[in-house]
């Protein structure tokens, strides 16, 4: 049911609340004193192309599902062997998602910061 | 065959029955004299007062009938028809567009149970309100991310550590 209080809560202060389609407007080092880690991509196009990997799974994880179907097809049909593989790129996967939780929530926060300084006058 | 001369004198009803070719079965040119009508109304089985012809347009409808657009499946299937699948009688003229108006076809003499104007307000109400109701809750229920970030070139992505 959160997914239903997230979006009535969008609705009731769409000016207040971040876009969930939208990236984040903000600068993302701004309110870091350390150096933000980096995503980095470790699949390069041709493996994903020569794989066919989808458009929408070419993410930061990519080069787990590289993995993860290798496995498969080495393995078939005895596919439980890549149980490894596959919770390495299921954790990679849940690990994106809560990353982009705390992207909402600071977008969130930011907002919320960004309408308290101009109710001050800028 | 051969033993039936067909001459001038020939009654047309006995030329349509022994037709066995399509090019007996053609229509004839298009009747001018009141006694050409009669003729090609008795050709088709018809009362000269039933008979009617298409205006000439060139398209080779010939002395062919103008029938009243009757559908197979507005006709009485209680009524012993000789061809009960088709509701036809024997000899009976068709429509020259018939094909077009079998049971399984368009039904012209259908009358609906709804009024047009009453169904285009019930189509347009249900469409437009489900329209309607995708437009009003459109972001109404979704998980609290921000969308996924792809790698593209050009554009630096940071984690949360």
């Amino acid at each position: 049911m959160g997914n239903i209080s997230t979006g009535i809560d969008y609705k009731l202060h769409q000016d207040a609340r971040p876009n969930p389609r939208q990236e984040s407007k903000f600068d993302p080092l701004f309110g870091f004193t350390e150096d933000r880690k980096k995503k980095v991509m470790l699949a390069s196009e041709e493996e994903l192309y020569s794989a066919k990997i989808p458009a929408e799974n070419r993410d930061y994880c990519a080069h787990l599902l590289l993995d993860y179907q290798k496995c498969r097809r080495n393995h078939w049909p005895m596919v439980y062997k890549c149980h490894d593989e596959k919770h390495a790129y299921s954790h990679c996967e849940y690990e994106d998602f809560v990353d982009r939780m705390k992207a909402y929530e600071r977008e969130k926060r930011l907002m919320a910061r960004q309408r308290r300084i101009e109710a001050r006058g800028g | 065959m051969s033993l039936l001369k067909i001459g001038a004198r020939t009654p047309l009803n006995i030329l349509v029955r022994y037709a066995h070719w399509n090019k007996d079965w053609k229509p004839g040119p298009v009747p001018k004299t009141e006694y050409e009508k009669a003729k090609a109304a008795a050709k088709y089985g018809l009362l000269p007062e039933e008979y009617k012809v298409y205006p000439d347009k060139g398209d080779g409808i010939g002395d062919y009938p103008d029938l009243p657009l009757t559908s197979v499946e507005s006709r009485d299937p209680t009524y012993h028809w000789d061809f009960p699948e088709y509701r036809r009688n024997f000899g009976e003229a068709l429509h020259h567009k018939a094909l077009l108006y079998g049971e399984d076809r368009y039904d012209v003499c259908m009358r609906p149970r709804f009024s047009m104007p009453m169904m285009l307000a019930w189509f347009l109400s249900a469409m437009g309100g489900s329209f309607l109701l995708c437009y009003l809750t459109e972001d109404m229920a979704f998980l609290p991310v921000l969308p996924k970030q792809l790698p593209k070139p050009g554009i630096e992505h940071y984690k949360f550590e």
